[in-house]
């Protein structure tokens, strides 16, 4: 994830064009924000757990800026990562609140990060990767799962931007994966639940 | 100066004797009746036992005080009940105290193999639930939408008043889960056991308490509030198992 890619990459604005595009329609207000009638329960359940997993994502970020174990170098990234991960939470709470769901905010959670998960570089890199490709995980089960297709879209821009911020932490030639696993969500919850509290 | 001080005097000694009688009210102080949700049954007695408490589902007691019932204090397992007396004029400015979590429990013998709350989409399950109009049950509904699992509810084989009678059933063997309060699975932890509701897919439970209007004992109503406020009642709290007060709520 360069400064170039970060200035391009996917905000709000683009998103809605992109949707647009997708589903065949005029860019009118918010087409991620579908009628409440559209998405069902699965649809739901991955939102409200994207939603979950973009705070959490924008909390470690946070965290490991503030313990400064990968170097000044990482600054850019991190920082980066943190406002995707603020944006996507964003994005994940229109399309809930779009459903007619209620979506939860950072402060119904309070995250659980081990003594030793920011304790080195080493354990920064591997604590982030670890989180980034549950997400992943999920976000790929989601893309293929969920039926509203403004959900779909959604996932699938939310899975290529956490593709990306894993190649930004891994070490340079260690990030690659041919075919990352996608997830249920019950795995990429369990996966996640030391650290979602 | 004189003058000045005999009001501060006034409030510090009613303040003090009502948060004193938190512990042991004095036999002179005809104790206050609260009403309060089933899930604060342990947690309210064992703070102060001098009162008069009566423990429902909050919906039930929202009812008896709409219907005139001679409560000092409504302490609801959800904003919902005390809002809208509040709007009815029949509480005074609720203001939240304490909040909570869900799980799901199963007897120890889990005769239905539940190990995760995925497993009630898979496996023949007998379920029993608060009904929908009970805080729990509808923090129940709430938990299983989040989940994707919104399809369980029609393995449900009982709907119960409150959350006590939940528990109660699954404790006693006679439903393979059920969806109760963290605090409510703590009670009987020897006859259950709990399987955890992942935190992404939570409810926002919060627990409101306020003075009911029409009490003849509302300078130590407030007090009591006070106390369960205080370092002291939030400890006391905390020791049951309920979480602190939100920083959303204050």
């Amino acid at each position: 994830m360069t400064a170039g890619s970060v200035r391009r990459g996917m905000n709000r604005r683009r998103f809605l064009i992109a949707t647009a595009g997708a589903t065949g329609v005029a860019a009118v207000a918010s087409p991620w924000s579908p009628r409440a009638s559209a998405a069902t329960d699965d649809d739901l359940a991955y939102a409200n757990f994207g939603l979950a997993s973009s705070f959490l994502l924008a909390d470690f970020y946070g965290r490991a800026l503030q313990a400064g174990r990968l170097g000044p170098a990482a600054r850019p990234a991190l920082r980066q990562g943190r406002t995707s991960s603020n944006l996507q939470a964003r994005a994940v709470t229109d399309v809930l609140t779009g459903a007619g769901d209620t979506p939860a905010t950072v402060e119904d959670f309070t995250f659980e990060w081990p003594t030793t998960a920011l304790a080195t570089a080493a354990a920064t890199r591997q604590t982030g990767l670890t989180v980034l490709r549950a997400v992943l995980g999920a976000y790929q089960g989601a893309a293929a799962t969920v039926t509203e297709t403004s959900f779909r879209v959604l996932f699938a821009s939310l899975a290529a931007s956490v593709a990306e911020q894993v190649g930004a932490l891994a070490l340079p030639g260690t990030g690659v994966e041919s075919f990352p696993v996608a997830l249920d969500l019950e795995a990429a919850s369990t996966a996640l639940e030391a650290y979602l509290g | 100066m004189r003058s000045r001080l005999a009001p501060v005097l006034v409030a510090l000694v009613v303040g003090g004797s009502a948060v004193a009688g938190a512990n042991a009210r004095s036999t002179a102080t005809p104790p206050l009746t609260i009403y309060a949700a089933a899930s604060l049954t342990d947690v309210f007695r064992t703070f102060d036992p001098a009162q008069n408490f009566s423990f429902a589902g909050s919906n039930a007691l929202e009812t008896q005080i709409r219907n005139g019932a001679p409560a000092d204090i409504f302490a609801s397992a959800a904003p919902l009940n005390t809002q809208r007396l509040f709007r009815a004029g029949l509480v005074d400015k609720p203001v939240t105290f304490t909040a909570n979590r869900l799980a799901l429990i199963v007897p120890k013998s889990n005769p239905a193999g539940i190990r995760s709350v995925y497993d009630l989409r898979s496996k023949p399950v007998k379920l029993v639930v608060a009904a929908p109009a009970v805080p729990v049950g509808g923090y129940t509904i709430t938990v299983l939408r989040k989940l994707g699992l919104s399809s369980v509810l029609t393995k449900v084989v009982s709907r119960e008043s409150d959350v006590r009678a939940v528990t109660g059933k699954v404790a006693l063997g006679q439903a393979d889960a059920g969806f109760v309060y963290v605090t409510d699975a703590r009670a009987v932890s020897d006859q259950v056991t709990v399987v955890r509701v992942p935190a992404w897919a939570q409810p926002r439970v919060r627990y409101e308490i306020a003075v009911v209007s029409r009490s003849t004992s509302k300078t130590a109503a407030q007090a009591w509030i006070r106390a369960i406020l205080s370092a002291r009642g939030q400890t006391a709290l905390r020791n049951a198992g309920f979480l602190p007060i939100p920083k959303s709520s204050t």
